[in-house]
């Protein structure tokens, strides 16, 4: 999209000479607010425009990739669910999915249906993140204190159900742990979710409709956000599946690709949702794309409390988890996209080797190409709206 | 070269030509398409074998069908096994490097890893960095964990680790320096880990976890 004359900035339109000025090294963070954590970029400006960036990660790297090798794939499920904290469950699922195929262990219906519910509180959650972080980038700040509490009642509810707000660690090899607070205690009989968490899904489902409601009011419509992110940052989709950008960044793109829908491990199929796709590839596109899969995803919640179906939440599994030989590679649809696990078993209780594909790695590793060119005050807009987690990046 | 009825003998022994699932036909042609060496179906898994000397070429051929470049990584074969477990069967391991490369295709769910092995004296491979932007990073990481070249990488420079630092970490034989100082906390079991039944004489691994 072409920009229209007021919106082009001051500093353009008032050049109208041709100096030689030698390029400018700018020093951004690692330890500044808009990098999401410890990011470092360092930008070679020519007055306001930037000729080149480069990122520089690696501050939080914790080596998960060697650890997963002296850890028995029991243990490496609280490992994971550290790598994009924003949502820990969500992380947990494709590796344990990836164990049973190798195992040939299917989890139970029910304890499918929970990890749906759980990944699905997670996109809301990490989705509020962004609803709550990239208006505050763009100096609007009160949606800030409107998706940071709507988001309190989603972390509730995965606190209430599996003990931790962040790092789960709910997923089993052949289902899920028996919730925290309820049901019977003793070990024949596996217990089952809380009493009313049904209900209280359904009432946090409809406040999170209000909040897309209010968000749209207060940020959609505004007309300063828009001035800063439409036609912002624009990523062709040719350039984005080079890049390997997945989820709601290549969503934005114009591609409908989404792991739910062509590659499910969980049964996403028995549910009725749509996938959010935007034509446009900018930072304004980028943020509908979360707005409505919120929406989104609050439906497929609704169903799945609806849908899910009684019985146990284990298969029955060996006392030790040994994994077969072979490789396999699982993956499913994060809230910031393709999250894969390659697991190569030689037989053993640890893995021979786990290579983590995170999301983010590949979502921030397209920085360098689209800020190209761009605007300095454009940089925290542009890099905000690609919602990366520097866990993820790092791992 | 494509020695497409073997690749299936290997993962399924007992099936016949008749029996033979859509995702190893698919693979089958895949490889036959590509000139590759062979395709390996396992759970649900897709890894097609190609010769080092093909390999930015045949993956440059699969990207018109498989669009979104995904990862790159590499597996370290070491009989020499400093932290976790070592291989199944030492003495038949063929010391190697594999370099992987996972494609995917957005019209549906199908995907492979492109796999080629390389010499662990000297690993040096061509790099798929000009032709895929995406890879850059994921060949800096593998360069840094593994010590492979990627010859043609415009930026082959440390992407975690300090500039300083000395050895590849991802290499099987590189210590977990922090378990050397202190044993791994989780084998404080409360219950201890009960014995597989079927493989009493299995005693190794033990102190590594």
């Amino acid at each position: 999209m072409t920009t229209p004359p007021e919106m082009i900035h001051r500093s353009e339109a008032a050049v109208s000479i041709e100096l030689e000025t030698p390029d400018m090294t700018l020093n951004i963070g690692p330890q500044h607010p808009s990098t999401h954590g410890v990011l470092r970029l360092v930008a070679k400006v020519d007055g306001e425009r930037i000729n080149s960036v480069e990122p520089v990660i690696g501050y939080m790297h914790r080596g998960y990739e060697k650890l997963a090798e002296v850890r028995t794939y029991a243990q490496i499920t609280a490992l994971v669910n550290r790598i994009d904290w924003v949502s820990g469950f969500a992380n947990e699922v494709p590796f344990i999915v990836g164990v049973e195929k190798l195992m040939g262990i299917e989890a139970p219906e029910r304890a499918q249906y929970i990890r749906m519910i759980l990944t699905e509180l997670a996109r809301i959650s990490s989705h509020l993140v962004f609803m709550s972080s990239y208006p505050l980038e763009l100096g609007a700040t009160t949606p800030l204190m409107h998706a940071l509490r709507e988001r309190e009642y989603i972390l509730e509810l995965i606190e209430e159900v599996t003990g931790g707000r962040f790092h789960p660690n709910f997923n089993r090899v052949g289902g899920v742990k028996p919730a925290y607070g309820g049901g019977s205690t003793t070990k024949k009989q596996s217990m089952d979710l809380p009493q009313g968490f049904f209900q209280r899904t359904r009432e946090a489902m409809d406040r999170m409709d209000q909040i897309c409601d209010d968000i749209d009011q207060l940020v959609t419509g505004n007309e300063l956000i828009k001035m800063r992110t439409v036609g912002v940052g624009v990523i062709p989709a040719d350039k984005a599946l080079e890049f390997g950008l997945t989820g709601p960044n290549l969503r934005a793109s114009g591609v409908a690709y989404d792991l739910r829908k062509v590659e499910s491990l969980l049964p996403y199929d028995e549910i009725d949702f749509d996938i959010a796709v935007r034509p446009g590839g900018d930072c304004y596109d980028r943020y509908m794309v979360r707005l409505d899969e919120i929406r989104q995803s609050a439906q497929i919640v609704r169903q799945a409390v609806d849908k899910i179906p009684s019985g146990p939440l284990q298969a029955k599994v060996p006392r030790v988890l040994k994994a077969p030989r072979g490789q396999v590679y699982s993956r499913a649809e994060n809230p910031k996209g393709e999250f894969g696990y390659y697991i190569v078993s030689e037989g053993g209780k640890n893995p021979y080797r786990l290579k983590i594909r995170s999301t983010s790695f590949s979502n921030l590793s397209i920085l360098p190409y689209i800020l190209e060119g761009e605007l300095v005050p454009d940089l925290v807009a542009i890099m905000g709206s690609l919602d990366f987690v520097l866990g993820d990046v790092d791992r | 070269m494509s020695d497409a009825p073997d690749a299936t003998d290997e993962q399924s022994p007992d099936s016949d030509v008749a029996t033979v699932d859509p995702l190893t036909e698919w693979a089958e042609a895949l490889v036959e398409e590509l000139g590759a060496v062979r395709a390996i179906v396992e759970f649900e898994t897709v890894r097609i074998e190609v010769e080092r000397d093909k390999w930015v070429e045949t993956i440059n051929a699969a990207r018109e069908k498989l669009e979104l470049f995904s990862w790159l990584s590499a597996i370290d074969w070491s009989k020499d096994v400093e932290v976790g477990e070592p291989v199944d069967d030492p003495d038949a391991l063929d010391e190697r490097f594999e370099v992987l490369c996972r494609l995917s295709s957005i019209e549906d769910a199908s995907g492979a890893i492109f796999v080629t092995t390389l010499d662990r004296e000297n690993p040096s491979i061509d790099s798929l960095a000009p032709t895929i932007g995406g890879a850059e990073w994921h060949e800096r990481e593998a360069h840094e964990m593994f010590g492979i070249d990627f010859v043609g990488n415009p930026n082959l420079t440390p992407l975690y680790l300090p500039d300083d630092f000395i050895g590849h970490p991802l290499l099987k034989s590189y210590p977990l320096i922090s378990r050397e100082v202190k044993p791994w906390p989780g084998d404080v079991d409360v219950e201890a880990m009960p014995e597989p039944e079927v493989e009493a004489s299995d005693d190794e691994g033990e102190e590594s976890t």
